[in-house]
């Protein structure tokens, strides 16, 4: 017992201080640089141990066999490609953290945005059906976050009929599937009835994957234009 | 009757053997000792230089670091530093923060001056000249020798305190504003006095003087 006591008290003897420059930058340990010379300037970083972070160290995600994290790069890389560096440093994201098994107070999520911190964690094993749409909606997280006085959730509850209601919160709800309905009615999957933020982010995510969608609910059309007209406030170049 | 008695070879190789490896100890102790030993010290006088009114001479304790001044990348940036060198606040100011083969960050003016320094507040200090906002918009590569502005978590927060990289560190791209790069002198950077357990230096060493090359 005393050799190990001994063991230790020489390795905190021997421990020299390091500068974790990402640690500095964005308060997550363990991580390395994936790529960073991306035409938009976003900063990809991975997770080469597993890390925990948040209040109560309840938010954990871990690291990745490098074979798949190459692959799911591609897939990020192409849909976050699709936002210029102009767009990206008005909505206040700069770095993405990759890593796998992500969960916040242990229920399990795809992403977790911080435009604080300019970074968007997103978990690289999350169902494969809605990768790509996961990916937008995430980012829009970060929009809403960046410009809450323009995507006002009063505004937006009311384009839904009137006796209906939103959870307290996302996670407060069984309303958790992802599947896009066919019969719409006002919302475009499950998860949007879950809250006015995660309904913004679902409609937004929908036109980024299919910029072109022409749909006959009345309700889901306002919610687009909504979403439409807003991001044009924030940069007018902005294509869908 | 004293009788001589002669010393035999052996003790005499004895004897010489233990004077050299006195004088051995005590050379390399004042040897090691002086941690400027190997340290080239630049002479600006006797370099030629491209662009010789952005050129800051910074002295420190193992000699001068030849800084070239970037005022096309960060005009602001560069238009504070100059008028506090020109200004002398950045002599006998501390480099309060320093990680080994890093950086070393230098510039509080209101808790890091000798004689005067708080250990409790250094690095929260001010210049009174208000703070600037950060110029991250032009391509800067931040590798070794790179001299940027230092600021809180915050942005647009950046004052007097200023750092320099021992290493390249290519995320600092966007994030700080750069200033400058060591042109001349960097190992002189390399022996200012570092903690092994802490960023912040207790009894550091100081910034001599920062002058600008031409007046």
């Amino acid at each position: 017992m005393n050799l190990i006591r001994l063991i230790l008290l020489s390795l905190f003897i021997f421990i020299q201080v390091q500068a974790d420059t990402i640690y500095n930058l964005i308060k997550i340990p363990n991580l390395e640089i994936y790529d960073i010379k991306t035409p938009n300037k976003l900063r990809y970083l991975y997770a080469k141990q597993p890390f925990t972070i948040g209040v109560d160290n309840n938010i954990n995600c871990y690291n990745s066999e490098k074979n798949i994290l190459d692959v799911k790069y591609e897939i990020i890389k192409k849909n976050l490609d699709r936002y210029n560096q102009k767009f990206l440093k008005k909505i206040n994201l700069k770095y993405i953290v990759l890593c796998e098994d992500l969960s916040i107070s242990k229920i399990n999520t795809a992403g977790i945005p911080d435009n604080i911190m300019k970074t968007l964690i997103l978990d690289i094993k999350f169902n494969e059906k809605y990768f790509e749409r996961v990916i937008h909606h995430e980012v829009f997280h970060i929009i809403k976050d960046s410009y809450k006085e323009i995507f006002d959730e009063n505004i937006w509850s009311n384009f839904n009929v009137k006796n209906f209601k939103y959870a307290e919160c996302s996670t407060c709800t069984d309303k958790l599937g992802l599947d896009t309905y066919s019969n719409t009615d006002g919302f475009f999957t499950e998860y949007s009835q879950s809250t006015a933020s995660e309904d913004m982010a679902e409609v937004f995510s929908h036109l980024m994957i299919e910029s072109d969608l022409n749909n006959n609910d009345p309700i889901l059309n306002k919610k687009m234009q909504f979403i439409k007209t807003n991001l044009l406030k924030i940069d007018n170049s902005f294509i869908l | 009757m004293i009788r001589k008695i002669k010393a035999s070879i052996s003790e005499k190789i004895i004897f010489i053997f233990i004077i050299l490896l006195a004088t051995f100890f005590f050379g390399s102790y004042f040897l090691i000792k002086d941690k400027c030993l190997f340290v080239k010290n630049h002479d600006p006088k006797k370099i030629e230089f491209n662009n010789p009114e952005n050129i800051a001479v910074l002295n420190v304790p193992c000699g001068n670091v030849i800084i070239e001044l970037y005022p096309h990348v960060s005009p602001n940036g560069v238009k504070r530093f100059i008028t506090l060198i020109e200004s002398k606040a950045y002599d006998d100011i501390a480099f309060h923060r320093v990680i080994k083969n890093a950086l070393v960050q230098a510039g509080d003016l209101e808790f890091g001056k000798k004689g005067n320094i708080d250990y409790g507040k250094i690095g929260t200090g001010k210049s009174g000249l208000g703070t600037l906002k950060s110029e991250l918009d032009a391509p800067f590569n931040f590798d070794k020798g790179s001299v940027a502005l230092a600021r809180t978590q915050k942005y647009n927060t950046e004052d007097s305190q200023f750092f320099i990289i021992l290493r390249d560190e290519p995320l600092y791209e966007t994030e700080y504003t750069p200033i400058g790069k060591v042109i001349f002198g960097l190992d002189a950077l390399e022996k200012i006095k570092y903690l092994d357990k802490s960023q912040y230096v207790l009894r550091p060493d100081y910034i001599n003087s920062i002058r600008m090359l031409i007046n």
